[in-house]
């Protein structure tokens, strides 16, 4: 099966500027925006529209994960733990769609043009990174499991990311 | 302090019922305005506004713009991973965080301590990450290189802001 990249719609340095001018704070007023770039309010509304629409550009509120299990109970938040699976040959949808029923997972990609997935996790406790790893283990169709618990985070940019979903 | 207005809280604690509410709505829609989000709460829009600068000033939430990196005139991303031995692998780790195309990086627990996201223009600027790693940095025993194909969830609700 050849790898096909999924089309998205052409971007310009427009769509760039308005991204960056809304990374760190997505509720800018686009009149200000649209003064700063030099373009109509109505312009920059129908940038991020578009945008949006693509899957190309999310506005969504983040907490904190120092912090984030004051506001949900305790699991939420916390930590982050990232699954790595390689799946058994032709078993790799079905892997997939085991690791989208698992709502701790907010981020899943595969890589390598498959068949290994990788999954991002966020946890309230570390015996639920137990729990959840033996929910994983026991899906049928891995033939791999390696699990990487987040102990720094150097860097973390939430404003560049591969967010565009098939 | 005998100032109670509902949007002054003790330090140090977290979210109270009000906030969760308007982070609830803020997940459906990141620019809603206070005075919608009022209404739809039954509070007041300066209440609603206020909250959010203060969960905001108090680094508790960021209502953020997420781009997909072909916004940004990149072409792939791929997750590389380097096994270090005879040096600290935080000191590998800040060297990576200092370069633009390397959009995060982590120290796991895992057989490879350093994991980053790195964003490339092009597969000769992979390859020559790649060789960088492997040849330039002091310290990189192995790198394992897994080039992101497809986005199948990306659900950003919770991150490390104070970083």
């Amino acid at each position: 099966m050849a790898f096909e990249p999924p089309e998205f719609p052409a971007t310009d340095q427009l769509d760039r500027d308005i991204a960056r001018m809304l990374a760190d704070d997505a509720r800018l007023s686009f009149r200000k925006i649209a003064a700063d770039l030099d373009v109509t309010e109505g312009t920059v509304r129908g940038r991020v529209k578009r945008l949006q629409n693509a899957g190309l550009l999310k506005l969504v509120p983040i907490l904190d994960i120092d912090r984030a299990h004051e506001s949900a109970g305790e699991d939420h938040g916390q930590h982050m733990l990232f699954i790595t699976v390689k799946c058994a040959s032709g078993k790799l949808d079905q892997v997939r769609r085991g690791l989208l029923a698992l709502p701790q997972v907010s981020a899943l990609y595969d890589a390598n043009a498959a068949p290994r997935l990788v999954a991002v996790c966020i946890l309230g406790t570390l015996r639920e990174a137990a729990d959840l790893t033996d929910k994983v283990i026991a899906l049928d169709g891995i033939r791999e499991v390696e699990t990487e618990l987040v102990l720094q985070t150097v860097k973390y940019n939430a404003a560049i990311a591969p967010i565009a979903t098939v | 302090m005998s100032d109670d207005k509902p949007q002054r809280r003790p330090r140090g604690s977290g979210f109270d019922d009000i906030d969760r509410r308007i982070i609830e709505v803020l997940g459906r829609d990141g620019r809603a305005q206070s005075t919608t989000i009022g209404e739809e709460l039954g509070l007041s829009g300066n209440l609603v506004a206020n909250r959010i600068r203060a969960m905001d000033a108090g680094g508790l939430m960021r209502v953020v713009a997420v781009s997909d990196f072909r916004i940004h005139g990149y072409r792939m991303v791929a997750r590389i991973r380097l096994m270090i031995s005879g040096r600290p692998p935080i000191d590998v780790a800040r060297e990576l965080a200092a370069r633009e195309d390397v959009l995060s990086v982590h120290i796991t627990s895992g057989r490879y301590p350093v994991s980053c996201l790195y964003a490339f223009r092009n597969a000769r600027e992979m390859i020559e990450a790649v060789r960088q790693a492997t040849a330039d940095l002091a310290g990189v025993e192995d790198v394992d290189v897994e080039l992101i194909n497809n986005v199948y969830r990306y659900v950003p609700a919770v991150g490390p802001l104070g970083v």
